[in-house]
């Protein structure tokens, strides 16, 4: 039976003004071990659909997983009906929806090893080897490993006659050693966030030479000092670190419906309103913030959204300024676009697709630049690798930060590892202050793949990334 | 929605196929209907019905869990399967339980008709009544409404068998007008204790008491917590209240249960016996729920615990199912009086741990700051960030009011604390 077809005929004949419907398998491995003890195998499988009805500038939508006409015809009535619901409390006039075409397309991660088709036991076995690798260090007393893999087999037919087919897929690695000694507990994580590549990528990762690091490292940063009260003081900060900054204070303030205050009474609003487009000093001249849903490996990589927009590539923030959001067909519209750039995505089959963050890194600088020349360059400061405690405001102006590990650099090199550093800023102090940041062969991504955001609440994904890059005057100190 | 009979039906397949030594079988079916408005208008509705279904299994001591959303019997095969062969393929868990037998469950009633007959027509006109009252203030509108109703079953090979229904209504709303804006949220098992002209008066004071925020020095102030923040707060304490974490020296509870860990006045347990409040009747795969002390006067009396770390400690296996802080009989207007100056705070926003061993959180303020000084609020002030050792500010705690109904699952007082550490200032 053509559910596709079936839906979006028994659409038409309600006489909606658009409608789409998203067939989709959502597969996830977890495998979870703490210690040498394996806490959850997993693997977890659903399977239904979604339907979209656009009446009267409102939306509605329904959902189901039982594969028969009267089920899809049904959840299509459903969905009409509590959109007209939603007609009785309009937004503003109505809204309306940016202007698309229909495709008939497919996408499919590139990848070469299915991490679906690699053995429970390869995974397994080689999780307990880096825990144990950790655990070999007396001071190590605990070792957590989780791993993740996701794939997605979504079909898609909207009324604009689009029909896709899209597979995608993730992994991501995640381990930590915590020492124990001196009263304290201090961790240290590897991770590059999720990845949409395959089995081989984990397989080119080096873990057990990670696991090795990882512990060293967090066994110097228990017995490491920490900074005294905050003074101002220069950051470099490591792609994997700002990889989360970005997220935060520029990503998240972006998004279209934060801007218009769609998310007001939950996950906040943003600063970036529309009359600042095309001429706030959002950052330095050489901060660029590129989105882009095209970009290999990138987690938000799907070939289309969730509207059915193809995937594109632009500038959120062009030399320092802002200069466009990420956005969506009903949210575009609101601020005079005609074209939506494609940021409309759900989570699973029950998901209604929200406004969400792009791929979106910041652009390598264009002199060539290593980090020892960097590191070099640098009197006095901090340098912040991976992602510790982050808090922003609702607004996404004023923000802490951690980090994973950290060194004070004196006179040019690292010194000594620092531990409990906590940095303060805002928008837009702290991306006017970049004055450097390392080409592009020190360019390094990081799949964000549980961000947090709607009711219910969804767990979104995407990919950042960056290299080496120096922050000036910044509030830097220990915690309490 | 999946009834009890279909449930049960599952459950017989699952008992005959199953080769494992031993399962845990679980089916929660959930109905929800939701509807989220911003700036006046409903911008998403969604409706549904949703199935979990969980199969844990083990050989040895080596486990697999598969879980889907389909309850015909060929999904069924392939859960047994998909399980069976990922325990096979795996390595022993030194640390893996058996699964629970049979135990008599506390009768705790969770479910409420009055929310499950609630109709998406009835939950369109109160937010249009909400949405009208902020058009009358020139002011926008933004929120949910949600209903929820879940029917969840777990059976084990060893004889556990248990059942609940619950159900939920929870409304919130975030009103803002230029530099204003604040928020009321409630959560109930039965809808029709939920009086939305109470809570929209709660809103309408809020609204009203402020105005554009000015800045005032950051510093250790006095505060009052209203409700949502003190529950705001306490939700990240539950976070990393775990008894084995604690023992191993990750978290500041290292080595002090039983002793006075906690301010004189906190008090704080898991109840059975409060009708208001949703409850398990079973917890950690077949446990049955108990009225449990978590801290009484400050005392550190007992944590979270996985059945495994129970057995080993002999320990409850159990976890904080519902929160219930015990309050006092102080109004917010002698609290005022009792400190010469002060915040009113109506929330918290993003708490995240800055230290875990010694306990320190850091977090905003939001939804409208209240300056108070010699015994009257004076203006609106603009947010603060704070880093504070949590389980220290319960040592400063002055005076209570009377514990409250916050959500479904917890009832907590506005607690005066003093000197609370504000690190920064923000600029709205």
């Amino acid at each position: 039976m053509d559910f596709l077809s079936l839906a979006m005929d028994t659409a038409k004949s309600l006489g909606v003004d658009y409608a789409d419907i998203r067939i989709q398998k959502s597969s996830t491995e977890m495998i979870y071990l703490r210690n040498l003890s394996l806490k959850n195998t997993s693997l977890n499988e659903i399977y239904g659909y979604g339907i979209r009805v656009f009446k009267d500038g409102a939306w509605g939508f329904a959902h189901n997983n039982v594969f028969t006409a009267d089920a899809v015809n049904s959840t299509v009535k459903k969905a009409y009906a509590i959109a007209k619901e939603s007609g009785r409390v309009k937004y503003g006039d109505g809204l309306v929806l940016a202007h698309e075409r229909g495709y008939i397309d497919s996408y499919k991660t590139p990848y070469c090893l299915d991490p679906f088709d690699v053995p429970l036991s390869e995974k397994v076995e080689l999780m307990m080897e880096v825990n144990k690798t950790m655990l070999n260090y007396k001071e190590i007393k605990l070792a957590m490993f989780m791993l993740e893999c996701r794939k997605d087999e979504k079909l898609f037919a909207s009324t604009l006659g689009s029909r896709l087919d899209i597979h995608t897929i993730y992994i991501e690695p995640t381990f930590t050693a915590t020492a124990v000694a001196e009263g304290d507990s201090q961790s240290r994580t590897f991770s590059h966030g999720g990845q949409a590549k395959g089995w081989e990528w984990v397989k080119s990762l080096n873990l057990m030479d990670k696991a090795e690091q990882v512990a060293e490292e967090a066994i110097m940063k228990v017995h490491a000092g920490s900074l005294g009260a905050e003074e101002r003081k220069t950051l470099l900060l490591n792609p994997n670190h700002i990889a989360l900054t970005m997220h935060e204070s520029v990503g998240h303030p972006t998004e279209l419906d934060r801007v218009l205050g769609w998310e007001a009474d939950f996950a906040g609003i943003s600063f970036a309103t529309p009359e600042k487009l095309g001429n706030f000093q959002y950052g330095s001249k050489i901060v660029n913030f590129v989105a882009n849903n095209t970009l290999e490996g990138g987690l938000a990589t799907a070939g289309y959204d969730d509207d059915g927009v193809p995937n594109q590539k632009w500038y959120i923030i062009k030399d320092g300024i802002l200069n466009e959001y990420g956005n969506t067909r009903a949210t575009a519209p609101l601020i005079g676009l005609e074209m939506s750039r494609g940021c409309n995505r759900a989570t699973n089959y029950f998901d209604f697709p929200i406004n969400r963050i792009p791929n979106l890194y910041l652009e390598p600088g264009k002199d060539p630049l290593t980090p020892q020349e960097l590191i070099a360059d640098t009197e006095d400061g901090v340098y912040i690798e991976g992602r510790g405690s982050f808090s922003i405001d609702q607004h996404r102006v004023n923000f802490q930060f951690g980090g994973d590990m950290f060194w004070e650099i004196k006179n040019g090199k690292k010194t000594r590892p620092l531990k409990k550093i906590l940095y303060k800023s805002n928008n837009p102090e702290f991306w006017n202050s970049v004055d450097a940041i390392c080409d592009k062969r020190f360019f390094q991504t990081f799949g964000v793949t549980n961000c947090g955001k709607g009711q219910p609440g969804q767990r979104g994904r995407m990919t950042h990334g960056g290299a080496l890059a120096r922050f000036r005057n910044i509030r830097v100190g220990g915690s309490q | 929605m999946i009834t009890k009979q279909e449930m049960q039906k599952a459950a017989e397949f699952i008992r005959k196929n199953v080769k494992a030594n031993d399962f845990s079988f679980s089916v929660t079916g959930s109905e929800d209907l939701l509807t989220r408005f911003a700036q006046n208008g409903i911008t998403q509705h969604i409706t549904g019905n949703k199935l979990n279904v969980s199969l844990g299994v083990d050989f040895d001591n080596k486990n697999g869990q598969a879980s889907g959303n389909n309850l015909d019997e060929d999904s069924l095969k392939y859960l047994i399967k998909t399980a069976e062969s990922m325990a096979k393929l795996n390595q022993p868990d030194p640390e893996n339980m058996p699964s629970e037998g049979a135990h008599k469950l506390p009768d705790v009633n969770n479910y409420s008709q009055n929310t499950a007959d609630l109709s998406v027509e009835k939950i369109v006109d109160d937010i249009k009544i909400c949405v009208e009252n902020a058009k009358k203030k020139n002011a926008k509108l933004s929120g949910i409404s949600e209903k929820c109703l879940d029917h969840t079953m777990l059976t084990t090979k060893n004889g556990f068998e248990g059942f609940d229904n619950s159900a939920t209504f929870s409304h919130s709303m975030t009103m803002k007008k230029e530099g204003v804006e604040t928020k009321v949220s409630r959560s109930v098992k039965d809808h029709a204790k939920l009086n939305l002209p109470a809570l929209i008066d709660q809103l309408n004071t809020q609204f009203d008491s402020l105005s554009n925020p000015v800045q005032i020095e950051k510093g250790r102030i006095p505060v009052i917590l209203r409700p949502a923040a003190v529950l705001n707060w306490l939700r990240y304490l539950i976070w990393t209240f775990d008894r084995r974490t604690a023992d191993e020296g990750h978290t500041p509870f290292t080595d002090q249960i039983g002793k006075k860990f906690f301010g004189d006045k906190f008090t704080f347990r898991s109840s059975l016996d409060d009708p208001d409040l949703n409850a398990a009747k079973f917890l950690n795969g077949g446990v049955p729920a108990e009225n449990i002390d978590w801290i009484v006067n400050g005392v550190l009396k007992n944590m979270s615990a996985t059945k495994y770390y129970a057995k080993q400690k002999n320990l409850k296996a159990l976890r904080p199912y519902n929160v219930i802080v015990e309050g006092g009989d102080t109004s917010e207007t002698e609290m005022m009086k009792m400190v010469k100056r002060g915040v009113i705070i109506n929330n918290f926003w993003y708490i995240r741990p800055t230290d875990r061993k010694t306990g320190e959180w850091t977090g905003l303020t939001r939804d409208g700051v209240l300056y108070f000084e010699d015994g009257k609020i004076q203006k609106s002030v603009t947010n603060f960030r704070w880093n504070e050792i949590l389980h220290d500010a319960t040592k400063r705690i002055l005076a209570m009011g009377p514990s409250v109904q916050q959500e479904y699952y917890a009832k907590v007082p506005t607690l005066l604390i003093n000197d609370f550490n504000f690190v920064d200032v923000t600029t709205f």
